[in-house]
């Protein structure tokens, strides 16, 4: 070979062909066609990208992330390139995934008239029968999952229960509204659906100082601060109030001591504002405390517990957070405890016989 | 740090031409791609790091001095204590609550309290593959297979990042030799590599995830709110699901190994078309059937020494591979329902008077169906969360027929249909699509991957779901 081919061959090197007749490209062609889709990729799914970075933690990666994808968007917008994905969201009937909604939705506190302090009136403990059954709703961030599935099965033994999908969605709660909008899902459900009887669990990701959908003029200081309290407490009795006013009656799963320390006081200052919202609304929400139910002997974390025939049992997933089945378990008893205290669910049971 | 992830993207796009600037030199390349595999590590947890550091630098310490001694007892007593340490090890961190929690409850039913504590030990990502490919790398060494490698070479053999948390799990012949010369940068595989990652992304990030959230997650949480055909079909999406999740997941792997110019081997070759359960362990997680075969199965005896001992030996086998799985006593039962039906097989081709029939359309498709129904059997147990929850699915099956099945949707039909479907596709379109792309000019390829990336993105549901095999 002579030195003048060399160079040549290098840039122009005799083509392979690997099996199926496949050619086979440099390493700069993969490097190019990498990063050529990967930008194209980035512009097509511009909003969604976009979306993607308003709802990460608050932080300096949540930051970058906007700086970046707000112009993308713009660019992306500007050259008709997030049409496709909007028509591909509208075909899949999913139009509103992009859009990014932080109305915190919730009534307005009833104000209570000057000289009444007497407690509201007793509510009635109204009667479910198999021809008409108490519907619960049971939704939440992802704590909720398990234990909404434990209480779909607990209730597959009565004939009167009537529990809808459990609605559980992964990293959402109360403070970020932009990532999944509760206030306004929970009206539609309200409104749609018409549950008697709604299981709450939310908290387990707002343990940060960072909130959307303040109202205008707000601003709220570090987590457990006082107006970041009242702000939370303002989203939690607001949640109770949509249900209570629809008629519907609340229980709200604590949330449970977890195997770091810190998180567990981060999430008890979350407990007792959600516990003194029920305590005013008597009859109407429940709080549930889950604490003492997976704490151990010492009166710390526990992943494993005995049950009811002293046999160990995994309660706790190995995130030290999420609950396993026989928690679900326990916590479902908990729960349709409180529902048979408040509805009348087994009276129909000594009705006369029509035969 | 997932795949499907954005910032995956962004350190690949780093990673990937660093790694073919510094390939020509492999004394720098080397322990970049350690560093670069490290950092991937190190995202879901730095402490992990010292663990894989100490697997490496153990495995390397035993493989030099077991080629050191020439005399086989002391060779022996190495290798036993080299794989007992790896062992040692993954038991721990995956076994140890598992071990006490069942030991505790054995005594408790006898009366007897043992004061045994439960440590809630985290499970480190990917230990279970990567100490399966060291204690491959020390019993080759100690075959004679392979002469063990600069400590260089071997950490970065076993750290290598595409296949560090979920394999493949790659022998040391397979990927050691390619680590010996620098790859060549003309001749890159781009088009099998791009239709691997694409197809991949799209069976994790849209298939798995759509018959997770739509049926699998709601039957198997409550399976006694649903209809017979929910948990029927439910069943077969998890069947579909959990294939789509792990073989998506190596395909990725694959495709992201061949555009850094290293080849892995297959892990998965249209299982669901198996006509027999053995066939079915020669094309679901193909990396870990043959390690059981070779590590287990064939040291066992294999089918050496009499009928009986080769069923225990596939018993014993299977039973392996499902605690592999899982510390749960559902994922044994799982590995035993494998086990018992291959030995069945086996028994009923062994019978006396057993003639091997040929092969006609109808019996082969006779064979998938009953293949496939064995194995969505077994996935029951799999998925479960205990034996209570298997019971209600097996009970459910039978009891609820005729009632509502709104989880029954045509979306749900159809990504079962494909999700199966695609396994009976003649290899010869996959290779012709790739071929065609393969001839596309950079630009044209660079817009079909992205319009690929656009579907996969716009149809996926928001965020990522972890991967099912990253438990394992």
């Amino acid at each position: 070979m002579s030195q003048t081919d060399q160079p040549r061959s290098r840039r122009h090197p005799e083509e392979r062909w690997a099996e199926g007749g496949r050619r086979l490209h440099s390493a700069g062609a993969a490097v190019v066609v990498a990063l050529g889709a990967l930008g194209l990729g980035l512009l097509l799914n511009a909003p969604g990208i976009h979306k993607s970075a308003s709802t990460q933690p608050e932080g300096w990666k949540r930051n970058v992330a906007l700086a970046l994808t707000g112009p993308l968007q713009d660019v992306s917008s500007a050259l008709l390139l997030d049409r496709p994905r909007r028509a591909l969201k509208a075909v899949l009937g999913r139009s509103s995934d992009d859009r990014i909604d932080t109305a915190v939705a919730i009534p307005t506190p009833q104000t209570k008239p000057a000289g009444s302090g007497t407690s509201p009136p007793p509510v009635a403990r109204t009667k479910f029968t198999p021809e008409h059954k108490l519907r619960i709703w049971i939704a939440g961030d992802s704590l909720v999952i398990v234990p909404g599935e434990s209480i779909e099965r607990a209730a597959a033994g009565s004939p009167v229960l009537d529990p809808l999908a459990v609605d559980g969605r992964i990293a959402t709660g109360l403070e970020r509204p932009d990532l999944f909008n509760w206030f306004t899902h929970l009206r539609q459900v309200m409104k749609t659906k018409r549950p008697e009887a709604v299981v709450l669990m939310f908290g387990g990701n707002d343990d940060h100082d960072f909130m959307t959908g303040l109202p205008k003029g707000v601003t709220i200081g570090p987590f457990d601060s006082p107006t970041w309290i009242a702000e939370y407490r303002r989203r939690v009795g607001g949640l109770m109030d949509t249900i209570t006013r629809a008629g519907g009656y609340v229980v709200w799963i604590g949330l449970p001591i977890t195997a770091d320390p810190a998180q567990t006081r981060r999430f008890d200052a979350i407990n007792a504002i959600v516990q003194s919202e029920a305590a005013k609304r008597p009859g109407r929400a429940s709080y549930l405390d889950t604490y003492f139910n997976f704490a151990g002997d010492n009166g710390g974390y526990a992943e494993y517990l005995p049950n009811d025939s002293g046999q160990l049992v995994k309660m706790r997933a190995d995130d030290g957070v999420h609950f396993e089945r026989p928690a679900g378990d326990l916590i479902a008893r908990e729960v349709l405890h409180r529902l048979y205290q408040r509805y009348d669910l087994t009276s129909w049971r000594r009705r006369p016989s029509t035969g | 740090m997932l795949f499907p992830t954005t910032t995956f993207a962004i350190f690949f796009m780093l990673v990937l031409p660093l790694s073919w600037l510094l390939m020509p030199r492999g004394a720098r390349w080397r322990p970049f791609m350690i560093a670069a595999s490290y950092v991937f590590y190190a995202a879901w947890d730095w402490h992990f790091v010292l663990l894989l550091a100490f697997s490496t630098v153990w495995n390397h310490l035993f493989a030099g001095a077991i080629n050191r001694r020439s005399d086989p007892r002391a060779r022996r007593g190495l290798l036993g204590v080299a794989v007992a340490g790896d062992v040692a090890l993954l038991g721990y961190f995956k076994y140890y609550d598992f071990f006490v929690t069942s030991t505790h409850n054995a005594f408790s039913y006898a009366g007897v309290d043992l004061p045994l504590e439960v440590r809630q030990i985290v499970l480190p990502v990917g230990i279970s593959f990567f100490t399966f490919m060291a204690i491959s790398y020390v019993v080759d060494t100690y075959r004679g297979d392979w002469q063990p490698a600069p400590f260089g070479k071997f950490a970065t053999y076993l750290s290598f990042f595409p296949h560090l948390v979920a394999g493949p799990i790659v022998r040391p012949g397979e990927l050691l030799p390619q680590f010996e010369t620098p790859r060549d940068p003309r001749y890159v595989d781009t088009s099998r590599a791009f239709y691997l990652i694409a197809t991949g992304l799209f069976k994790k990030v849209v298939i798995a995830n759509y018959l997770a959230s739509s049926i699998v997650d709601p039957v198997f949480g409550a399976p006694n709110q649903h209809s017979s055909l929910e948990v029927l079909v439910g069943v077969y999406a998890y069947a579909v699901q959990i294939y789509a999740d792990f073989s998506g997941y190596t395909d990725m792997a694959i495709g992201i190994a061949l555009l850094l110019g290293f080849r892995f081997p297959q892990n998965f070759d249209s299982p669901y078309a198996a006509t027999s359960i053995q066939d079915f362990w020669r094309r679901w997680h193909m990396t870990l059937s043959r390690w059981l075969r070779d590590y287990v199965y064939i040291p066992l005896g294999g089918n050496r020494k009499g009928r009986l001992v080769t069923y225990r030996n596939l018993m014993l086998t299977m039973l392996i591979g499902g605690l592999w799985h899982g510390a749960g006593w559902t994922f044994v039962a799982w590995g035993a329902i494998h086990g018992t039906a291959l030995a069945t097989e086996r028994w009923w081709r062994e019978r006396p008077g057993f003639v091997e029939r040929p092969w006609t359309p109808l019996r082969r498709g006779w064979h998938r169906f009953v293949t496939f129904q064995v194995v969505c059997f077994a996935w029951i147990f799999f998925r479960s969360d205990s034996f209570a929850t298997a019971r209600e699915v097996i009970v459910r099956l039978f009891t609820a027929w005729g009632e509502a099945s709104p989880l029954v949707t045509l979306g749900v039909v159809a990504a079962i249909a494909a999700g199966i479907g695609s396994q009976y596709l003649p290899p010869r379109i996959p290779l012709a699509i790739m071929a065609r792309f393969s001839r596309l000019h950079v630009a044209a390829q660079a817009v079909v991957l992205a319009l690929a990336l656009l579907a996969t993105n716009s149809m996926g549901p928001e965020g990522v779901a972890p991967f099912i095999y990253f438990r394992f």
